[in-house]
């Protein structure tokens, strides 16, 4: 673009400017009932979302509580890079990681497939039987299925009496690392699964009948169907949820991992909200946390915009 | 139409393996209500599966008599009442200029209230905001810090989007003005959606964990889900008699399965009667703007 175009284009838009000015006064005197209604909504997502995304410029200070985060001292990255020396937090980050990756490969697919499956009942009854049953548990608490969890794993519980049925020996699931993973991947496809079917059948649902009809002429069965037809017009939706989950990727939940940890289980169990959560909540480590916190956001950024433009590339990115 | 063999060996084994799975959502539930009815010895010798052995109430009648129990409860249910009625206020007062197109602000204000869905806060800067708000140890705590949920508020909006213009025109010339036409025309309308976003709401307030950990130190403003994690951590409390002095018919395992069921019912009670919105909800809220 030329200068002289661009100078044009500049006085142009600070015309426009004045113009919408005046025309929002206009608005606002014409309206302003409706901008009375969204006074207590902006108030609220300015004190309860804006204030605390914009405090996080405590990670780069050395916050001290009295002074709030207008006078403490700003300390640049040492927050950072204390983090990336601290024994602690590799471990934490590691848990996190892997934690999230097991429910990357085992608990996003569970409700595609579930879906599918479902999709194959043609029995209308036992089909919304089936559903209402799935859909339960996602409206339990994480404290409740984690004492339902806790007490059918417990040594006297109904786990172990079926072990000892087949002459096993009892394990104490929920105190032995080796399993903390395994259980928290479970009870999270057991808690979601259900849920999570809701939207992708909602894309099967919106699935013109004629392409089935074609394909059967074609000779096509249910398996190629699936395949060729459902498969491949459910992929807008997989990506869209895949990167709406990818942009989260290591937030796994407060409420699951606090309500499935023991002392026992830190080593393999303590994530980083959890960790956030005691160092800073219970000990007050402000600043340290809030730095883990803005790392586990900047990755989570990091990671939706480069699955973001693999998407694009075949056309179904969010943006 | 006509079905192969191996289609019909899946049909079957379809049917076979969607039950079972079906069966184990509920399963557990019904595990933990025989183990509340039964006798502690029973319980503990892995006996009971899906139906009480040495039936017994003891259990329950030690359960429904503990005072700090029913005071979580009514806490809860205060939240949950009316903390939904706020949250469905603020979410409807909300979405409407939202969804008006001659609300010039509309599109700016929808992208920042978007931005907060990517951009979550950290947890410590939310809880030193909360604190400074002064709602530390109060059960406003909470309510207010979560009283508009994004999702929620995207729902009825487009909700309200989809409703025709000619109902404003007549509106208008009736001499309505935007209140009125919201609280009596659109919300009249809207009663399925608003159904919806109640029942979510309703959940989740039911379901306050996290923000309890974070804010309540004083164990008497203790909702119920923070009660139940007090009780199976600290089971003494949850018996809240000296099990050595005598014979009870009850123990902490049936003790921990009758509050888990106890914490339940609620949902489980009002979850059929509810069940035909929330799909659409569900739906809805996803990805639509």
């Amino acid at each position: 673009m030329g200068g002289k175009t661009q100078q044009v284009f500049t006085q142009r838009s600070k015309a426009l400017d004045r113009l919408n000015q005046n025309r929002l006064i206009r608005n606002i005197r014409k309206h302003w009932m409706l901008y009375l209604m969204i006074v207590p909504g902006i108030v609220y997502y300015i004190i309860f979302k804006y204030i605390p995304l914009l405090g996080s410029v405590i990670a780069f200070q050395d916050f001290q509580i009295f002074k709030g985060f207008l006078d403490s001292p700003w300390v640049g990255l040492d927050n950072f890079k204390f983090l990336f020396n601290y024994q602690d937090f590799h471990e934490v980050l590691r848990n996190t990681a892997l934690i999230a990756l097991y429910q990357l490969l085992f608990q996003f697919p569970a409700p595609i497939i579930l879906a599918l499956l479902f999709n194959e009942i043609r029995l209308l009854v036992f089909k919304r039987t089936l559903q209402s049953l799935f859909y339960l548990p996602h409206f339990l608490s994480w404290v409740v299925v984690g004492g339902i969890v806790f007490e059918l794993l417990a040594q006297e519980g109904i786990i172990n009496a079926l072990r000892e049925m087949v002459g096993l020996a009892p394990i104490l699931f929920m105190q032995e690392e080796a399993y903390f993973r395994t259980i928290v991947v479970i009870s999270g496809i057991w808690k979601e699964v259900g849920w999570g079917t809701i939207i992708y059948l909602a894309a099967i649902t919106a699935i013109n009948p004629s392409l089935y009809e074609a394909a059967v002429i074609d000779g096509a069965n249910r398996l190629k169907q699936t395949m060729y037809i459902t498969l491949p017009l459910m992929l807008p939706t997989i990506t869209v949820l895949f990167l709406l989950n990818i942009g989260n990727f290591l937030e796994l939940g407060f409420d699951q991992i606090y309500n499935l940890l023991t002392p026992m289980t830190y080593s393999v169990g303590d994530i980083i909200e959890t960790y956030v959560y005691r160092a800073g909540v219970l000990q007050g480590q402000y600043s340290l946390t809030t730095a883990i916190g803005l790392f586990q956001s900047v990755i989570g950024f990091a990671l939706l915009w480069i699955f973001n433009r693999l998407a694009r590339k075949s056309e179904q990115g969010l943006w | 139409m006509k079905q192969t063999l191996g289609e019909k060996c899946f049909q079957i084994l379809n049917y076979a393996v969607l039950a079972l799975l079906a069966s184990t959502m509920i399963a557990p539930l019904l595990h933990l209500l025989a183990v509340s009815f039964s006798s502690p010895i029973a319980a503990d010798s892995k006996k009971v599966f899906l139906i009480p052995v040495e039936f017994t109430f003891a259990t329950w009648e030690h359960i429904l008599q503990n005072e700090v129990l029913w005071r979580s409860f009514w806490i809860t249910v205060f939240i949950t009442v009316v903390g939904t009625l706020l949250s469905m206020l603020f979410t409807v007062l909300t979405a409407f200029p939202l969804s008006r197109k001659e609300f010039m602000l509309r599109k700016p204000i929808m992208l920042a209230i978007v931005i907060t869905m990517i951009f979550n806060a950290p947890m410590i800067p939310f809880f030193l905001t909360v604190r400074e708000v002064g709602l530390m140890d109060s059960i406003w705590a909470l309510i207010i810090p979560g009283l508009i949920s994004t999702f929620n508020m995207v729902i009825v909006r487009t909700f309200f989007m989809g409703i025709p213009d000619d109902l404003d025109d007549a509106a208008r010339i009736d001499g309505c003005n935007e209140f009125r036409l919201l609280f009596q025309i659109y919300l009249q309308l809207s009663k399925p959606v608003l159904a919806t976003i109640g029942l979510f709401y309703a959940v989740g307030y039911w379901n306050t964990f996290k923000t309890a950990v974070l804010f309540l130190r004083d164990p008497s403003l203790w909702p119920l889900q923070m009660r139940l994690r007090a009780f199976f951590t600290a089971e003494e409390e949850l018996a809240a008699v000296d099990l050595i002095m005598g014979d009870f018919d009850f123990n902490t395992t049936t003790l921990k399965a009758a509050t888990i069921i106890f914490a339940t019912v609620p949902i489980v009670l009002v979850y059929p009667y509810l069940q035909k919105y929330f799909v659409k909800g569900a739906v809805l809220g996803s990805l639509k703007e």
